[in-house]
């Protein structure tokens, strides 16, 4: 049995099933469909790209020859094994043989990365989109951030600046007169002619250059508004040490017009016609919610409040649908041309995620969310974007096409991710549709290493048409993308897998049920986008139950007799924590936190995306010296433990009441306690290993039991003991465990229920 | 040899030619001046009615004087004790405010019978040149006003009731004297009432109390709307003007500190500039959402003129040089307008626009409509009308928000001068025209330098309304001139600038019962420092039944001024054949019923031509008129040079328009030894010669001037030493003809022909400074036509020579009777 975490180590790539039902019959009991959680840019030390050309199928297959290739070495000759056409070796591979073969074709290489001949048309674009409409205090800390940022930023990179408030301007910043901006009325709608125009874009109204004289380009082109850092560092720094708060008066009882939408729409408007489908990123800070203009979230009036999840459902916000509108075709627009737009808050209210997250999710941009640009949160989050590799660039894609290939069993259903359809209607698209379906081909406009992309895949073959024993299917993913570097990359990645032969125990034995939760959750949660939490839950638990009775082992209605075997065995604890994780159960939270969350999930790898569905919990006390994990359940919380809660966007240490009443009388400093010093640091320690490769940069949460903070701890965890259930375990209130107020049901309701309904006994 | 020769003019013509000496007496003319002016008008004024003698003369006997347009008007003849005070000053001044008659006709049947139409020529707002007294300021903000017809107190009112009211002179109502009126508040003490100088003077400006105010006086407020496209930085205005507004700084009217200044850019977008007090450096905002036009910033776009005077000198330093590498082409100057509007619009002020191009961009955008096809046909005056309602609708607009556009214009081709001029038209403003710019030609450089200098350094008053009131029996009934007529005769001017005239007709409506009317002016305004004031003027006119005393009471430069308003008029809502008919049919109408009733012909044909003396150089004023570039009959006169000279024709005071109608003619090369010496008055003038190329001698040297442009016309065979002498060139044939600065050279008639283009540029009121176009017997045809079509008594294309109109004239005065 291989491991699932090695080969996500090699190929960046985690499948439900590693190995596949070989009729499409078979599939649909397997009740999980094939898919693959991949991480395109999965960061491999030990991988530095080949700076040759790969060598691809003949059109319209261009499969990329790989390890699963047969080769005629006297032959010259190579047979794809997705369209098993045949192709000739090119005339420089003369001297392969099969003691000398290029490296794509040796075993270790399933995953290659190539450095392309052909450079960028340009180098990677940073446009910082800054609102001003902040307290001095924050606008001076996002200035600070910003200009520590253009130290950070690759000098060939092209930076510009939109800042905006009441009116959007765009800063020119290769006029040497003096500081020049381009203002935009931020109550209008403009169409992408008139930015291209206002901006003088256009070639018209220009005078011919005399005779002789050649047109200078600065004078008109997006090299204004657009310049390598090396070259603008200084003016830059300049204009944003000197870039004030919004100057149009706020009378007492409104926000500030903050007209985010127009700012948003001149950025994507000047690069769209400046560098089209070229590596960009649109960066935009905003500090509250767009009062003004189109996209606009809420109305400056203050006694407008802003939307909760039970206005949007009770469908009576005025700005809602018209602003979710403007902000994504304005998405659609920036990743057409393969500009991402990344969104950083500094906000304690919502500003709007919601309405604007397809400006991140059709373009895999960030989302940091902090409640001031003052935070670490937001600083260290948006200083890590720029943390350079050992190769000295930033591990940073963009304007990427990923391009998924199958053998002719298989065919792809769909991908979920923050990507948008390349509308490639080639052979391996399906019939089925899961996430963003009817291609093979998708665009994603900027990479991270962490960027995880689901794809979902459907077995073609009719029953009745068995394979031949041992056969196997293999899916190809290409990632083709312009590297940080200004190079354009190319990662392959080619996976095999079995077809199980019929009957045999393989498939079950097969199942990565930590991948599978982490597939099925963002299915959960696509649907979720588009249709009512109650059916998608109901579906969650249909798919549950299904999986349990095609897998599990027991008697026809009799619970007891549940069995499910080690690969199976957390996942309906998976499913019990998605069923209550944020991702689903939205009224605890605003709609703003929701669309973060939402947005995170669909970024990570399947260890993140576990911890965000079930988060981890580790205590700390004097009997171990090493944390131990916990149960994710009340009663792990006792007075004289700490714990360590990661949600992945919290981390909290939780001190039990003892603890706390040690540490306040100041225990740890005094000798002879040096065991409870080190206790109170351990877990400090810990979290800030957490911290080290989290992106975003988690809250942090240092509470005491009774104290209020300590409520982050106790709505995730399992209410084992909830004040319906007290005595349930024959422990009064106050014993071991702590009652958690909440009618949720405790994960074991949740499987006597879950075994009751597999078994087909009678539920009560 | 000629070197060491002092004093007499010595460029004889070669001897075979023979130097003939012009019939013109050389006599050195002594220039009229208002001191002298006033004088006699002081005298007449006095010493009770005499009768007015009619001398009538006969116009084909003798050619016209120049000198006589400078006679004194005729004499006002009030009845004795008419007003109150014995002060010289009691009538107003005719360079602020004449009449078309002296003595006013008691019934208006009797006024439509004389044909002599009946109206004022107001300059209220009239510069002072040096020796000018200045306007008499009462300062105490007690003011005298009739209860019912608010007439301001004046000198033609009457003390009654033992000195305690006083009775109107407009409609007899008895008023109430202020108390304080006889109480010095300065002193404390008790004062003299016939020492207040609105007793004692016709114009007298009252410091008004707060009720005269709707809100606090305005500051001074400039917003620079300045062209940066292509065209205007290469052409070299931008350079121009900036460095002029930079030098001007301290010549702005700003004497309390409140001036405020913005600074708008224009191509086809807007750049607006922020100047924050104390600052050095200014950021450029750029809007170039043209349909929508709005303010980039709140602040610091419009700043104090003392507090941001750094940034406005750093900036007017470098904006030429920011748009150097321009290549813009298109003109956003209605957006520019509007932009500039929003800014100044919550205070009033100035706009002062800039542009080189036809406006391309947003509002108000204008179309090449001149069709060359068109020009001397019917369809001309259509190109003298606005294209565009923009104009017009804002200018009303700017009205209301007491908002004053001037227009500098320097477009290399047509620019819409017709439309264009309609925004200082309506807010009291004044267009400039410097057709085809070239800073690069130092003779541009230096005439727009000088006329915005001047501009901006002229005194100016903001938030103004101008009413006429005028006894019972009289009414206001047309206006004419740059204002808009708000409320039927209320005059709204959201700024007044120096020596802008204004002509208003008016009516008898009933019986003149009275020995004499009183006309009075009142503009209420607010100054440039920020005080609330009205300057009043007051005209009192004896009335009369005798015919004789209505043609001999003529003032023709008022009349010929005012038909200059009505023909510009006429050949925007008629045709420009219909206006120059007017003028003749005006003319002839006249002097028909001046033969009719005044001559011993009477209704029978007559030999002669006669007028009263008064009225002789009403002909050859109005033939000035039909030969303007803003009327003449052509086909040759580009649309943008005939509006200008029709907006000239529609502002200029009398002491400018005379000069444009009737340009004044100088023979240097044979001037009187005294001539362009100093003398008692500052420089003296050659005599002027007739306007007839007859006096244009092969040898001579000459000059020709409007007031507008200044012609050195050289004769084909001027001696190498007249030409050495001044322009220090060996011979005529080196000479190069066309715009220029004459050198200063070292020697006597260098310097006086020096001195009288000097005193010519400066002596009258006005910005304008005139080019100085060499032109050359022989060459360049054009120049050389557009120099002798100034020599209006000569015939030109289809224009009757001088002689030939008066012979139409006398056909059509004789004509009538059969
Ligand atoms: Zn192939
Ligand atoms: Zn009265």
């Amino acid at each position: 049995m291989m491991n699932f975490e090695d080969v996500e180590e090699r190929d960046g790539v985690r499948l439900s099933w590693n190995v596949w039902p070989s009729s499409r019959i078979e599939a649909t009991r397997t009740v999980v469909p094939i898919a693959a959680l991949y991480t395109p840019l999965k960061q491999r030390e030990d991988l530095p790209p080949v700076l040759y050309e790969p060598v691809t199928c003949k059109p319209p297959c261009r499969a990329v020859l790989n390890p699963y290739c047969q080769i005629d070495v006297r032959g010259k000759l190579w047979i794809c094994p997705f369209c098993l056409a045949r192709n000739a070796f090119p005339p420089h591979y003369k001297d392969i043989s099969n003691t000398n073969l290029p490296a794509e074709l040796l075993p270790k290489y399933t995953t290659i990365e190539y450095g392309l001949s052909r450079p960028a048309p340009t180098p990677p674009i940073f446009l910082l989109v800054v609102d001003t409409c902040l307290d001095e205090e924050d606008l001076k800390a996002l200035r600070d951030a910003l200009i520590v940022s253009l130290s950070l930023i690759p000098p060939y990179a092209l930076v510009g600046l939109i800042s905006y408030g009441t009116m959007a301007q765009v800063h020119e910043l290769g006029y040497p007169e003096c500081p020049k901006s381009y203002v935009f009325r931020g109550s209008k709608e403009y169409t992408p002619k008139q930015i291209q125009e206002m901006l003088g874009l256009n070639a018209q109204n220009r005078a011919a250059p005399r005779p002789g004289q050649p047109m200078p380009p600065q004078a008109y082109g997006p090299a204004r508004f657009l310049l390598p850092v090396q070259q603008v560092e200084f003016q830059l720094t300049s204009i944003l040490e000197s870039l004030q708060r919004d100057p149009w008066p706020v009378a007492n009882d409104k926000r500030p017009l903050r007209c985010t939408g127009v700012a948003v729409s001149v950025a994507v408007g000047l690069l769209e016609v400046a560098f089209p489908n070229t590596g960009a990123r649109i960066m935009v800070f905003t500090g509250g919610a767009a009062t003004e203009g189109p996209g606009m979230v809420v109305g400056p009036e203050l006694r407008e409040p802003i939307r909760s999840h039970h206005d949007i459902e009770k469908d009576s916000i005025k700005h809602f649908k018209r602003a979710v509108k403007f902000y994504e075709s304005l998405a659609k627009r920036a990743s057409n041309n393969g500009h991402a737009v990344d969104l950083f808050t500094g906000c304690l209210d919502q500003v709007g995620l919601l309405e604007m997250k397809s400006l991140p999710n059709y373009t895999n941009g960030i989302i940091v969310g902090s409640d001031s640009f003052a935070t670490a949160i937001f600083k260290q989050s948006f200083l890590r974007m720029f943390d350079k590799d050992d190769q000295g660039a930033i591990p940073m894609g963009f304007n990427a096409t990923f391009d998924v290939q199958t053998t002719k069993e298989l065919k792809v259903s769909g991908l979920i991710g923050h990507a948008i359809s390349a509308n490639k209607k080639s052979g391996c698209v399906g019939e089925t549709e899961i996430g963003i379906g009817q291609t093979s081909a998708w665009k994603i406009c900027s990479l991270s290493p962490r960027t995880s992309e689901a794809v979902y895949f459907e077995v073609v073959t009719p029953a009745g048409q068995p394979l031949q024993p041992g056969s196997r299917g293999l899916i190809q993913f290409v990632t083709h993308y312009q590297h940080a570097s200004g190079q354009m990359r190319l990662r392959v990645t080619t996976i095999a897998r079995n077809f199980a032969d019929p009957g045999s125990m393989n498939i079950a034995q097969s199942f990565d049920q930590e991948a599978a939760a982490v597939l099925m959750a963002r299915i959960a949660v696509f649907k979720a986008e588009i249709d009512d939490s109650p059916d998608v839950l109901r579906w969650l638990d249909r798919m549950l139950i299904r999986l349990c009775q095609k897998f599990a082992a027991y008697d026809k209605e009799n619970p007891a007799s549940f069995r499910l075997s080690d690969n199976f065995s957390i996942y309906p604890q998976f499913m019990f924590h998605l069923r209550r994780s944020q991702f689903l159960q939205v009224f605890n939270n605003s709609p703003d936190e929701t669309a973060f969350y939402r947005h995170i999930l669909n970024e990570e790898d399947v260890n993140n995306s576990l911890i965000m569905i079930q988060p981890t919990l580790m205590s700390y006390t004097f009997d171990s010296p090493q944390p131990m994990p916990v149960l994710l359940d009340s009663i792990s919380i006792k007075p004289d433990v700490i714990l360590l809660l990661d949600t992945f966007f919290h981390i909290l240490i939780f001190h039990g009441e003892t603890i706390a009443q040690w540490r306040n009388a100041g225990y740890q400093e005094q000798e002879g306690y040096e065991n409870f010093k080190e206790l109170l640091e351990k877990p400090v320690e810990d979290a800030q290993d957490l911290f080290a490769d989290r992106f975003p940069i988690p809250r942090y949460v240092v509470c005491d039991q009774g104290g209020s903070q300590a409520r982050f701890l106790l709505s995730k965890l399992n209410p084992s003991t909830t004040h319906m259930s007290a005595g349930m375990y024959g422990n009064g209130p106050g014993a071991t465990g702590q009652a958690i107020f909440t009618d949720d049901v405790s994960l074991q309701v949740f499987m006597e229920h879950l075994k009751r309904l597999a078994v087909g006994a009678q539920t009560n | 040899g000629f070197a060491g020769q002092q004093g007499a003019p010595a460029y004889f013509a070669p001897p075979d030619t023979g130097y003939a000496n012009g019939q013109y007496p050389q006599q050195p003319v002594q220039q009229p001046n208002m001191n002298q002016v006033t004088n006699q008008f002081a005298q007449m004024g006095l010493g009770g009615q005499k009768p007015y003698a009619l001398q009538t003369v006969n116009l084909l006997a003798g050619q016209p004087d120049p000198r006589d347009l400078h006679r004194p008007t005729p004499e006002i003849r009030l009845p004795p004790n008419a007003s109150i005070s014995q002060s010289p000053y009691v009538n107003a001044d005719p360079s602020y405010k004449r009449s078309t008659i002296n003595a006013v006709p008691t019934t208006s049947s009797m006024l439509n019978k004389s044909k002599v139409p009946f109206a004022l020529i107001l300059t209220p707002y009239r510069s002072l040149k040096e020796g000018d007294e200045p306007v008499p300021v009462v300062t105490d903000t007690v003011i005298a006003r009739c209860r019912r017809c608010r007439t301001y107190i004046n000198p033609y009112v009457q003390f009654i009731d033992g000195g305690n009211r006083w009775k109107c002179c407009m409609c007899s109502m008895s008023n109430e004297v202020p108390q304080l009126f006889d109480w010095d508040q300065a002193r404390n003490a008790p004062g003299d009432r016939w020492s207040r100088p609105e007793l004692n003077h016709s114009v007298v400006e009252f410091v008004a109390p707060t009720e005269y105010m709707v809100r606090p006086p305005q500051p001074p407020v400039y917003c620079f709307l300045i062209d940066v496209s292509h065209a205007a930085v290469q052409s070299g205005m931008v350079a121009t003007a900036t460095r002029t507004i930079l030098e001007s700084l301290d010549r702005i009217p700003n004497e309390d500190n409140r001036t405020k200044i913005a600074i708008i850019g224009f191509d086809v977008s807007l750049y607006f500039f922020t100047l924050a007090p104390g600052s050095t450096e200014s950021s450029m905002l750029v809007v170039s959402d043209l349909d929508d036009v709005f303010l980039p910033k709140p602040t610091d776009l419009l700043v104090n003129l003392t507090e941001s005077r750094s940034a406005i000198e750093g900036l007017l330093g470098r904006l030429s040089d920011m748009f150097q590498d321009s290549h813009t082409v298109g003109s956003a100057m209605g957006p520019a307008l509007q932009a500039g509007f929003k800014l100044i619009q919550s205070m009033g002020g100035k706009l002062v626009a800039l542009s080189s191009s036809l406006p391309t961009l947003g509002a108000g955008t204008l179309k090449n409509r001149e069709d060359i096809k068109l020009l001397g046909t019917p369809k001309e005056s259509t190109l003298l009308q606005p294209a565009s309602s923009f104009y017009k609708t804002f200018a009303i607009e700017c009205s209301r928000a007491q908002v004053s556009v001037d227009m500098f214009l320097f477009s290399s081709s047509y620019t819409d001068i017709a439309s264009l001029s309609c925004l200082p038209h309506y807010t009291s403003g004044q267009t400039y025209f410097y057709p085809a710019f070239n800073a690069s030609r130092t003779e541009d450089a230096l005439k727009f330098a000088h006329e915005f200098s001047t501009v901006l350094a002229s005194p100016i008053c903001f938030e103004a309304v101008m009413r006429v009131r005028a006894s019972k029996g009289l009414r206001m009934s047309e206006f004419h001139g740059n204002f808009f007529v708000r409320s039927t005769d209320l005059l709204a001017m959201p700024s007044v600038p120096i020596d802008q005239s204004y002509a208003i007709e008016v009516q008898i409506e009933e019986t003149l019962t009275a020995p004499f009317v009183v006309l009075q002016t009142a503009v209420l305004h607010t100054t440039a420092f920020g005080e609330r004031r009205i300057r009043v003027c007051n005209l009192a006119l004896p009335t009369t039944t005798n015919m004789s005393e209505v043609y001999s009471s003529v003032d023709e430069i008022a009349l010929a001024t005012l038909f200059a308003n009505k023909a510009v008029e006429r050949t925007i809502s008629h045709k420009l054949e219909d206006a120059r008919d007017a003028i003749t049919n005006k003319l002839i109408e006249i002097m028909t019923n001046y033969k009719n009733t005044m001559t011993a012909a009477g209704s029978g044909a007559s030999a002669q031509l006669a007028i009263s003396e008064n009225m002789k150089m009403l002909p050859i004023l109005c033939l000035g008129l039909l030969k303007n570039v803003g009327l003449r009959q052509s086909a040759q006169i580009p649309v943008d040079l005939r509006a200008y000279a029709q907006t000239l024709l529609t502002t200029m005071p009398s002491q400018l328009l005379i000069p444009y109608i009737h340009p004044t003619f100088y023979s240097l090369h044979s001037m009187p030894p005294e001539a362009g010496t100093v003398g008692e008055h500052g420089i003296i003038l050659p005599p002027p010669l007739p306007l007839s190329s007859e006096r244009l001698e092969r040898h001579g040297l000459y000059l020709i001037e409007d007031g507008q442009t200044i012609f050195l016309w050289i004769g084909r065979d001027a001696v190498p030493q007249l030409v050495m002498d001044v322009f220090n060139l060996p011979s005529y044939t080196e000479l190069r003809g066309g715009k220029m600065t004459l050198p200063l050279l070292d020697n006597p008639f260098s310097q006086r022909v020096n001195a009288i283009i000097a005193k010519t540029r400066e002596m009258r009121r006005g910005p304008y400074w005139p080019h100085l176009y060499v032109v050359k017997e022989d060459a360049d045809p054009a120049l050389r036509l557009w120099a002798l079509s100034s020599l209006i008594m000569d015939r030109a294309e289809q224009l009757p020579s001088y002689q030939q109109y008066l012979g139409q004239i006398k056909d059509k005065v004789n004509g009538t009777t059969y």
